[in-house]
């Protein structure tokens, strides 16, 4: 070892000093007007559980910079206070000597993956420090985290949720004491995120790792972590117990995170009582109570109208996709389907059902191997994509990829402006202004935020007047607010659009908005039915790996069928409907 | 009416880049120790400028292109490399008949894309041969500078992701631009369109990847890779992994004795111009 400043020894010198202590920081971005961080003190004991909760740029993410020290030796902005991490002071190491103290995945992991191979990746940081045992090393955390058997595979042959374990493993190879873990949810589906959380309370079991996740998913806050620091405005507004700090809901609902539905629903039922955290505990508090019969089922099942006219017909599709050693992986195979007019389809299913494909051969930039895709009665393989495009519209996952030109009034003008319609000019005003995005014309779409890129490909969308529109995951990796105005978006657009098929692993979004849910599985369509008859099958949710809302697994707890889909519609059955409840959409 | 196909579309091309970055059809080369691979590489592209005998030269076209067979190149990349290859031929007669030169002047020229196919057919049968990590370890162990070697392997761990990202945006263009009214005479319009369409494609790529790499360089600092520049035991760890073994030296052994072999050969009949 050349250097004693740079490596620190395994064992940290002060046990006695907790995991992270800050004081008095005040930190600022390069050319920035205004302090990111400000007066931020907070202590985060040894071994804790602890998530960082806020709402977009509240300085949650920067906060964390600091404890890894990204803050300020690599973003040097102008930094005052004190961070010591299990009791040294941040300014005084290097990023690579805290790396050994402070794991850091990002919210972005894929992109924090460097090299070919897993086992090079995990064992990347210890053989750069040149650590003697880095092949014990790599080989003890890949096994810990679930990895080993990936160790020669290669990094993008990977799925969200292995990526993620693998980003994981490779901070935990340096052994550090505390990990932060930025957004684990936002782009893993949630039996993924699922495993996440349990790894990382695994890890805070036995090894005594201190945990710092960044999350605006309450209920995996109020599952997991074991106190929680509100950050608003570049400061903590507390830090609490977990319990404690649920406790506080209308506090953490003004801050953007609503509460978990089972406290919203203890709350509306037993006010003063402390919250419940999981849904058992739920259950067990609230049963014995009496449901009342479902009298709002009426207006849930209006009289059934004729199936409409069909937008979309799939007559024994067959296709899939060769991979790099030369083999066929089949995803769909003798599906059949048809979308009709009036209809909000949820597609569901596991990684890899064949959701993105069978999207793919609506758009008709894909044809099927074998069978037949109809859009509007023209067979797919007689006509060229960009004539189909008249009629389907194609929203992908990730935003940043549909924006083709410099700013998002050129983006949504491209499609009617080049087919030259004479309303292009004000087809644009109107869509622009139907999303709210007229103020923001002007700017290049890559540099908005994440909900504001949700909505110009909307309008993007919209510009195109399809009949048919198709979204892939609209509503990951945003927070709650933009979550719901985008929900509300979808809802308002059923008067232009005939059909609506929405790709989603968020099973919010599928009881709140779908009319009908397709369950893909095992390449075809497994169930075709109502997100009321989907969350009443558990056997089938447990096969394709789905976790229905909290709500609905209380109710199921409690025994009210058909299981309820909203908040209100539990209260409701369970007799009592809160002032703060009512307004809500059922 | 469209099918899906499993050769020559858009998707077959990923997977063959794919195949030939990552070396995945196995092959003789990608058996040996990476340092042997690059120096067998080294002196079958610089051996071939030292003669003007063609008999040498054949011989050790020949051998290159037994390597490459043996190597498993690919069929797209061996389809370009015959193109090329047939395209050249036609350009040094057509040029020779143009400026009016003889048969020696064909000779000349026939003699420079000999010894280019050489240089070129050893290179497939190398690259094709060397995965990422190889490579990298064997710039490192030959002390090209770190950057380089890391540079190496980063620029293949991006190639998917790059060639992914790309797609997606071409099909953006062509299910969002306006549609062709005719394809011009010869198809000019769409080959204008085409053009029009990877260039516009470059922008938005760039700006993605850009916003990528911010969270891989901080990555990067924070898993010791500029300690790793700076300290020498991560160097030594990654390189202890290379190992050469005796099948290596008969390899490079076997590979010198064939190029002398074409040389004495080459002194005995020659076909063309003078001794080596």
């Amino acid at each position: 070892m050349t250097s004693t400043e740079a490596v620190p020894a395994p064992g940290p010198a002060d046990t006695s000093a907790p995991a992270v202590e800050v004081s008095g920081l005040t930190f600022r971005y390069p050319g920035a007007d205004h302090d990111t961080l400000r007066g931020v003190d907070l202590r985060i004991d040894r071994g804790d559980f602890v998530a960082v909760v806020g709402g977009n740029g509240s300085g949650k993410t920067t906060l964390c910079k600091a404890f890894n020290g990204l803050v300020p030796h690599y973003w040097s902005g102008t930094f005052r206070g004190r961070v010591r991490v299990l009791g040294r002071d941040t300014r005084e190491m290097s990023v690579a000597a805290l790396s050994h103290l402070v794991g850091y995945v990002y919210q972005d992991f894929g992109n924090q993956l460097v090299r070919p191979t897993v086992r090079d990746e995990v064992a990347f940081g210890p053989v750069n420090f040149g650590l003697p045992d880095h092949r014990e090393r790599t080989d003890e955390v890949m096994e810990l985290l679930g990895v080993a058997h990936l160790a020669d595979r290669f990094t993008w042959q990977l799925s969200g949720g292995q990526q993620h374990l693998v980003a994981l493993a490779s901070v935990m190879a340096l052994r550090p004491g505390v990990v932060v873990v930025d957004e684990p949810v936002a782009e893993l589906d949630p039996a993924r995120a699922n495993r996440i959380y349990e790894v990382l309370k695994d890890l805070n079991r036995r090894l005594g790792t201190t945990v710092v996740v960044i999350e605006h998913h309450a209920e995996y806050v109020a599952r997991h972590a074991r106190s929680v620091v509100l950050m608003a405005d570049g400061a903590p507004v507390w830090h609490l117990p977990t319990r404690a700090a649920l406790d506080r809901a209308e506090e953490l609902e003004r801050h953007g995170i609503p509460a978990p539905q089972v406290v919203r629903v203890a709350r509306g039922l037993e006010p003063a009582a402390p919250p419940p955290l999981t849904v058992a505990e739920a259950a067990d508090r609230l049963r014995g109570r009496e449901v009342l019969p479902a009298d709002r089922r009426a207006d849930r099942e209006t009289d059934p109208e004729p199936p409409g006219e069909a937008v979309a017909e799939l007559v024994g599709v067959r296709h899939g996709y060769r991979d790099v050693d030369g083999d066929l992986s089949v995803v769909l195979d003798g599906l059949d389907l048809t979308l009709r007019d009036g209809e909000r389809v949820a597609l569901v299913g596991g990684n890899g059902a064949g959701k993105s494909t069978l999207l793919r051969l609506l758009t008709g930039v894909k044809v099927p191997r074998e069978g037949t895709v109809r859009v509007g009665g023209t067979d797919t393989r007689t006509v060229r994509p960009n004539a189909l495009a008249d009629r389907v519209c194609h929203l992908y996952q990730r935003p940043e990829q549909m924006f083709l030109k410099d700013s998002v009034h050129e983006d949504v003008a491209m499609f009617p402006g080049g087919r030259g319609r004479a309303d292009t000019d004000s087809l644009v005003t109107a869509v622009l202004d139907r999303v709210g995005l007229s103020g923001l014309a002007g700017r290049d779409g890559r540099l908005l935020s994440g909900g504001q890129q949700r909505r110009a490909t909307l309008a993007i969308g919209l510009a195109t007047s399809p009949a048919l529109l198709l979204l892939d995951e609209p509503t990951s990796s945003l927070d709650t607010a933009s979550r719901d105005a985008v929900i509300a978006m979808l809802d308002a657009l059923a008067d232009t659009i005939r059909c609506t098929v929405v790709a989603t692993h968020d099973m919010h979004l599928v009881a709140e908005w779908a009319g009908r849910v397709l369950v893909l599985d095992g390449g075809r369509v497994a169930a075709d039915t109502d997100p009321a008859g989907l969350f009443a099958d558990t056997a089938l949710m447990e096969s394709v790996g789905l976790v229905a809302p909290e709500v609905t697994r209380l109710g199921t707890a409690l025994g009210v069928a058909p299981p309820p889909l909203s908040v209100p519609e539990l209260l409701t059955r369970l007799g009592g409907v809160p002032a703060e409840e009512v307004g809500e959409r059922a | 009416m469209r099918r899906e196909r499993d050769r020559l579309s858009v998707e077959w091309v990923k997977l063959e880049l794919l195949r030939t970055a990552y070396a995945t059809r196995g092959g003789l080369l990608a058996g040996r120790d990476p340092r042997a691979v690059i120096g067998w590489y080294l002196i079958l592209a610089v051996v071939p400028w030292f003669t003007h005998n063609v008999t040498v030269l054949v011989g050790l076209f020949v051998v290159c292109a037994v390597a490459v067979v043996l190597s498993r190149v690919g069929p797209l990349i061996l389809g370009l490399f015959v193109i090329g290859f047939v395209l050249e031929g036609l350009y040094v007669l057509f040029a020779a008949w143009l400026f009016g030169g003889d048969t020696s002047t064909v000779l000349a020229l026939a003699e420079l894309t000999l010894k280019l196919a050489t240089v070129s057919l050893a290179s497939m049968a190398a690259f094709v041969s060397l995965d990422p990590e190889k490579l990298s370890d064997a710039l490192l162990s030959l002390h090209a500078p770190a950057m380089l070697s890391f540079g190496v392997s980063y620029g293949y761990r991006m190639l998917p992701v790059l060639m992914e990202e790309f797609h997606t945006v071409v099909d953006g263009h062509r299910l969002r631009a306006a549609p062709l009214v005719s394809k011009g005479f010869l198809g000019w319009r769409v080959a204008v369109r085409t053009a029009t369409t990877l260039v516009a494609a470059f922008y938005p790529l760039m700006l993605n990847t850009a916003k990528r790499t911010r969270t891989t360089v901080e990555a990067l600092e924070t898993r010791g890779f500029t300690y790793a520049a700076e300290h020498p035991d991560g160097r030594r760890i990654r390189l202890a992994a290379l190992r050469a073994d005796r099948w290596d030296a008969v390899f490079l052994g076997a590979t010198l004795v064939l190029v002398a072999a074409c040389f004495a050969v080459g002194r005995a009949f020659p076909l063309l111009g003078g001794a080596a």
